[in-house]
């Protein structure tokens, strides 16, 4: 035993990257965040602060929060830092050669019963471990974004992953107050297997003229209780992003229901790809408020 | 006798060694042997500060993970030969905790043992942010010293007096029952506390006076005190309710909530977050929540640090109006805290026209008394008026001496109304 959750190492500073980092900082843990590079690290720098004055804003956090958030993470290039973590996640985007590449990294330098999370909707930890020394602490975790926001991650056991790793990795959900849904490696667990094939319908409704975009978000909504309509939701995730998994859960599952609509494809081809680059199936301003909600999908009117 | 008190929070531990006994105590004479903190448990970086009357400031810093070494760093510095003022630890007789949220379990201070550990936990519900970090206080305290009686003294406990028109609130009464969802009141102890070093200063008995005291500090709240007892106190179910604060809105119509929350679709944290840390005298300001950079802002003609300061002393102006009238009237009317102690204008503000209840500030008084104990209305006044330096940890040391001695106050039990 010995072991204690005090500083965790970050592997890229993406969107999911940036956003663990502060859910970790936030609950008191030091944060070692890699980057590939000094430019990448800077872009990623800016993107955080602009993230945490937007939090202000909102009043998720206060100004003396944030100077505490930031003063526990360190930025670095290499991964020598990781050496010293008590546990580890890659949090790079969903690409098997790259994930594979950092697991083998972190397995090279961790201590031996020290935790390496694979952040991941798709992929298989199993395929991630089997090159390891120490496959056995390598241990899925599917956080969904913004994590700073969403209560839920999914805790994936691969096929090799020990019972003590295992209940580390539930450890450090608790400590981040999140309720862990325990899982076994499968495409897409539960969240994004099940949600997928819903959004994939709703763009078919949309492609097939049965009713516009907006309207397919507001029937869920007000039908539903939905605080995001599938659409608006896909958008906000990235549409390439969406098409990414959909593409891989199809391949992984054989499974029609997994098939990618030709609309989604239409749109990432076009390069409306959602909320970051103003316009998905909905239109979003530089802030990424929508700006063309109907009437009756105001605030207030919900 | 020496006694620890300890004020555990998250992330960090106030301590001070208190000298006191029964003889002490009559005589106002406990002494304050040394105080400090220990900051940023949980980090590499923890710091811990000790003040000793008579010397230099000590510092020093080093990682401390969880109370227990925060404890016994703070204890081994006590009893060091260069920086203590302490021979041996062991010279420590009894610990005092404060405890932020007794419920309605605890209407005084009490010895601590394992049913009332389990009782404590089962409050924390009322208050998930103090009351776990109080608890870990205790628990590594006393397994540092295991020997020696603990006491918890609670914020709240002073309050359970109130009776049950004061502290229902208008909703339905099944959250009453269920939840235990009512007004508790908090700050007692320094409610408390400038209460009776009022009387004693004026030779007073408690027992005949209507008392409204004002601590006025981070947080802000008044206490209606009849006959030695609390009889209403501004703040509620959570320390967000009544006066503004510097970071909390105060008394608000809860039909904004709901409202806000849809327009802005906001969480319920970040609703939360925003009326207890967005909210007071910075949110209305936009400038600070600290009074003196407010005065300032105002001094130089900023129209909004002028409004949050006049709303500030308005609504205390409102309360402490309130509270006479609640009591047929008032015979003093006591100031404390960072505000309370230390900004003249604020009082000569919420005092301003009061003379038609009794009140007759002497203005020339009130700006001399600053950070020190003083009276502050004309010879004559129907309602005396003074400003009174809170002393928490003290009241927490006498509680244990009187808890030690077995002569708490005991009040009758509030009325039950379920």
């Amino acid at each position: 035993m010995g072991w204690e959750l005090h500083d965790i190492g970050i592997v890229g500073a993406g969107m999911m990257g940036r956003s663990l980092a502060i859910k970790v900082a936030q609950e008191g843990l030091n944060v070692c965040l890699k980057e590939v590079s000094l430019e990448r690290v800077e872009a990623a720098r800016r993107e955080m602060e602009t993230a945490l004055d937007n939090a202000i804003a909102r009043f998720s956090i206060t100004e003396a929060e944030k100077k505490a958030i930031l003063s526990r993470i360190r930025w670095v290039t290499e991964f020598e830092c990781t050496a010293g973590c008590d546990l580890a996640i890659d949090a790079v985007q969903e690409d098997f050669e790259q994930k594979k590449e950092i697991v083998l990294e972190l397995d090279s330098r961790m201590r031996p019963d020290h935790p390496i999370v694979i952040n991941t909707s798709t992929l298989s930890i199993t395929e991630l471990a089997a090159k390891c020394r120490n496959p056995e602490r390598v241990v899925g975790m599917h956080f969904l974004y913004p994590v700073t926001r969403t209560r839920v991650v999914e805790v994936v056991r691969g096929q090799l992953t020990s019972d003590l790793v295992y209940e580390r990795a539930l450890e450090f959900a608790r400590i981040l107050d999140k309720v862990p849904i325990k899982v076994f490696e499968m495409p897409g667990f539960v969240t994004t297997r099940v949600v997928l094939p819903l959004i994939n319908e709703a763009i078919h409704v949309v492609m097939e003229g049965v009713a516009s975009a907006a309207e397919v978000d507001l029937a869920l909504k007000l039908g539903y209780d939905f605080r995001t309509g599938p659409l608006e939701w896909a958008d906000r995730t990235g549409l390439d992003r969406v098409l990414n998994w959909m593409q891989h859960m199809f391949q992984e599952t054989g499974e029609p229901r997994f098939r990618p609509c030709p609309l989604l494809k239409r749109l990432v081809r076009g390069g409306l790809l959602g909320t970051k680059t103003g316009r998905g199936f909905f239109r979003y301003d530089e802030k990424g408020r929508r700006t063309d909600r109907l009437p009756d999908d105001r605030p207030g009117m919900i | 006798m020496k006694i620890l008190v300890l004020n555990s929070g998250s992330s960090s531990v106030k301590f001070q060694v208190i000298e006191t006994d029964l003889e002490r105590m009559k005589e106002h004479r406990d002494e304050m042997l040394a105080k400090g903190l220990v900051e940023k448990i949980g980090l590499s970086t923890s710091r811990l500060v000790l003040e000793v009357p008579g010397r230099e400031r000590y510092q020093d810093y080093r990682e401390i993970l969880e109370h227990r070494a925060a404890i016994e760093w703070a204890l081994r510095l006590l009893a060091d030969p260069d920086h203590g003022v302490l021979e041996r630890i062991d010279e420590i007789e009894a610990v005092g905790h404060r405890v932020v949220h007794g419920g309605e379990e605890f209407a005084s201070s009490v010895l601590i043992t394992p049913e009332v550990v389990q009782k404590i936990e089962a409050t924390s519900v009322l208050a998930p942010l103090h009351n776990p970090p109080n608890l870990r206080g205790y628990q590594a305290a006393r397994s540092i010293l295991p020997d020696v009686p603990h006491v918890a003294v609670f914020d709240t406990a002073f309050h359970q007096t109130m009776p049950a028109h004061a502290f229902l609130y208008g909703i339905p009464f099944q959250f009453y029952t269920k939840y235990h969802l009512r007004r508790y009141g908090f700050h007692g102890t320094s409610h408390r506390y400038v209460a009776f070093r009022l009387c004693q200063v004026m030779g007073w008995k408690k027992e005949e006076r209507r008392i409204i005291t004002c601590h006025l500090g981070n947080g802000c709240s008044l206490a209606a005190i009849d006959q030695g007892r609390s009889i209403d106190t501004s703040m509620g179910f959570t320390p967000l309710e009544g006066l503004l604060m510097g970071t909390r809105s105060g008394d608000m119509d809860p039909a904004i909530v709901p409202w806000l929350m849809a327009m802005e679709e906001l969480t319920l944290h970040q609703i939360n977050t925003m009326l207890n840390k967005h909210s007071g005298l910075y949110g209305v300001s936009g400038i600070s929540s600290d009074m003196r950079e407010l005065m300032k802002a105002r001094a130089e003609g900023n129209r909004r640090a002028d409004a949050a300061f006049r709303m500030f002393c308005y609504r205390l102006k409102k309360y402490i109006g309130a509270y006479a009238a609640a009591m047929g009237g008032a015979d003093a009317v006591v100031f404390t805290g960072g505000i309370g102690e230390n900004a003249p204008e604020v009082r000569e503000w919420a005092l301003d026209h009061m003379e038609y209840m009794g009140v007759r500030l002497d203005k020339e008084r009130n700006r001399q008394v600053v950070g020190a104990e003083g009276e502050i209305t004309a010879d004559g006044s129907p309602v005396r008026v003074m400003v009174i330096p809170t002393n928490e940890e003290r009241v927490i040391a006498r509680d244990v001496v009187r808890v030690l001695n077995g002569i708490m106050p005991t009040f009758e039990p509030p009325e039950t109304v379920a």
